[in-house]
């Protein structure tokens, strides 16, 4: 009866679950060392804007079939991936799971955390054959939860997920930087990431979403205050790794002044929620000021787009003019 | 050192598609007494339709492997796993060391393995000492040798490779059923993998091959391996929908109007024959394919009514189980 629990793996929520999950599991097996917000940018996860018509919390979740987008992020990054997941409601769920379970447990024999959906991600960093558990961070809580063996997979969601990853090819850092930037075009122009759903939009089209809420006032009121927080967050970590690319290719150093421009005007987070049953909403007084912050930063990403897309096309892209035969589908 | 390479794992080339490789390895693992029609209607597969729009040979094959070959286990009750990706990636190397254990591990339990060779071939033995996967294409040369480091090198940029793992005892109408709905799916939606100023699928397909007859932006060579895998695809429905009019005879109409699609391309390979070129007979191809598609609409909107409720309660995703 085997128990394995990794040391020195910590998940922190910072950023996007996934971006944290992914993190703490690079960090903790070597796999990446550096900031958060170089591994948010080069994994492709800070571009990723994406908003519920009603900004429901899932907002910040619901940026494409996670398979492939968290495929894309451990590709950018040279590392091998394996991920799975489903609905749980399918008649071979039982399969999956106790497939999973296996090569969870076997990834960390290795040494390497899983990434998991409890929701929304979380790290699964041990286990325990005795009790036939997994230990899982969330990120906010020091303790870990405990999800049975039997009980994989299953949470109030409709689908499960999980990931684990393996060895490393080295990038070049150039390689990267550019790839982030496509990455970056790739969710700016994507309207709507999980068709045919078309209540959730992302990247260019994030904006008039979230615009229209505000200004409708019909929406989640946690929700709102998460997905703005989600997109402070990553705009911040968007600047922060321009900052030290922009001397990479020439002429991003203006797309790293328009997202500093944009993070400038949302300091002071305090200015934007007011708190309320043990909570944060937005604060009802500031939302106009926040539609017009909304409407400055869509410019002003627009104008940075301009310049990646100036960067893009100035060298090859393989990748993105061979049709692929695997990635975007429709869940079925 | 180990070598092993299972007996009676053989494919053959029929359906023309990802079935003649997934039928192989199902038989032989004894997971299935299925015809290929009928695995051709239960996984889907035969009901897929795309085409470049200059009808190019890769056509059959420019779907997301990864996704629809594992909804085709997926809908049969097998459970699967797979990878696939570009083999210039950097990280290829990692993915394709992967690959040769994964499929080797497969044939240790006894199970063949379906990947990608330039079409959908069979993994059915290896020799670890000459370092060899032993696989069969379906091209009629018996086991062919492929060196471990040559996995994944395509004269397309794509590697991809599928372990069919275990099984689940699923009611045969229930798979029936699932299949109506997903050919409604798939006459009527656009493969998202697919950009769309190049492709057509379904019911767009047929306008797309019309269009590209009318205006000769085609190579005939090209097309016409299209035409022949799409008139297998159809000849293996209209079976199979024929066989589900057995059990509900409301269904015989819409076998009907697939035999009549079926017949159809038939005939289109006949005037090819006549004419590879594809230029004097140009109309009659269009008309051809005109009473393929309507017959073909005819069956999908008869297929709808069969399962109006069904329909109903997925409200606007007929495709999500």
């Amino acid at each position: 009866m085997a128990e394995v629990i990794l040391r020195g793996l910590e998940m922190k929520r910072e950023s996007k679950s996934f971006t944290d999950s992914l993190y703490a599991v690079l960090t903790g097996a070597g796999l990446f060392s550096g900031p958060k917000y170089r591994l948010s940018a080069l994994s492709g996860m800070a571009f990723i804007f994406s908003v519920h018509e009603r900004l429901l919390p899932l907002s910040v979740t619901a940026y494409g079939e996670w398979g492939t987008v968290h495929k894309r992020a451990a590709d950018s990054l040279g590392i091998f991936t394996v991920t799975d997941a489903g609905r749980t409601r399918h008649p071979t769920f039982k399969k999956y799971q106790q497939d999973a379970v296996k090569w969870i447990k076997s990834s960390l024999d290795r040494g390497l955390g899983a990434v998991y959906w409890l929701p929304e991600f979380g790290v699964i960093h041990g286990y325990d054959d005795a009790d036939r558990i997994f230990y899982v961070q969330d990120g906010y809580s020091a303790e870990s939860k405990i999800v049975l063996y039997d009980n994989f997979g299953i949470n109030f969601t409709p689908f499960w997920y999980a990931q684990m990853f393996g060895g490393k090819v080295d990038i070049g850092e150039k390689d990267m930087v550019l790839e982030a930037l496509r990455m970056a075009l790739d969710d700016w122009e994507t309207p709507h990431p999980v068709p045919p759903n078309r209540s959730i939009a992302s990247g260019r089209k994030a904006y008039s979403y979230f615009i229209h809420a505000l200004e409708q006032g019909d929406f989640d009121s946690f929700g709102a205050v998460y997905v703005w927080d989600a997109f402070r967050g990553s705009r911040t970590e968007i600047m922060y790794f321009l900052q030290e690319a922009s001397l990479m290719f020439p002429g991003l150093q203006e797309a790293a002044a328009c997202y500093e421009q944009l993070a400038g005007m949302m300091e002071q987070p305090e200015r934007w929620t007011v708190s309320a049953n043990g909570g944060r909403t937005l604060s009802q007084e500031s939302i106009p000021a926040l539609i017009g912050v909304l409407k400055e930063a869509e410019k002003l990403e627009e104008r940075a787009m301009g310049v990646f897309r100036s960067i893009s096309v100035q060298y090859p892209d393989l990748k993105r003019s061979t049709v692929p035969r695997w990635g975007l589908h429709t869940a079925r | 050192m180990a070598k092993t390479i299972l007996k009676d794992l053989r494919m053959t080339t029929e359906s023309r598609s990802y079935i003649d490789a997934m039928h192989a390895v199902l038989t032989h693992a004894g997971w299935t007494s299925c015809s290929k029609a009928m695995l051709a209607g239960m996984t889907v597969t035969g009901f897929r339709f795309a085409v470049h729009r200059h009808l190019t040979a890769e056509s059959p094959t420019a779907y997301n492997w990864v996704a629809e070959n594992f909804l085709a286990a997926d809908f049969m009750g097998v459970t699967a796993s797979s990878s696939a990706g570009f083999a210039f990636h950097p990280t290829f190397p990692l993915y394709r060391q992967e690959a040769v254990a994964e499929i080797k591990a497969s044939l240790d339990r006894g199970i063949g393995a379906v990947f990608w060779k330039d079409c959908f071939a069979v993994a059915a033995g290896y020799d670890d000492e000459e370092g060899i996967l032993y696989y069969d294409d379906g091209s009629g040369h018996g086991l062919q040798r492929l060196p471990y480091g040559e996995f994944g090198q395509n004269r397309s940029p794509y590697w991809y490779y599928q372990i069919l793992e275990d099984t689940v005892e699923l009611d045969p109408i229930e798979i029936y059923k699932e299949s109506l709905m997903q050919a409604i799916y798939k006459w009527e939606t656009h493969d998202r993998m697919l950009p769309e100023a190049d492709y057509a699928c379904g019911s767009k397909a047929y306008d797309a091959i019309k269009q590209a007859l009318h205006g000769g932006a085609f190579d005939p060579v090209q097309a016409g391996e299209v035409f022949e895998c799409y008139a297998a695809a159809k000849r293996d429905v209209g079976e199979y929908i024929g066989v589900l009019a057995s059990l509900w005879p409301q269904l015989e109409p819409a076998a009907q109007a697939y035999r009549k699609t079926a017949q159809a391309f038939l005939d289109v390979l006949g005037l090819i024959a006549e004419d590879p070129s594809m230029k004097r007979q140009a109309r009659n191809l269009v008309r051809l394919f005109d009473e393929a598609q309507r017959a073909e609409q005819e069956a999908i909107g008869l297929i709808k009514s069969f399962m109006h409720e069904r329909i109903r309660n997925r409200f606007d995703h007929v495709g999500l189980r």
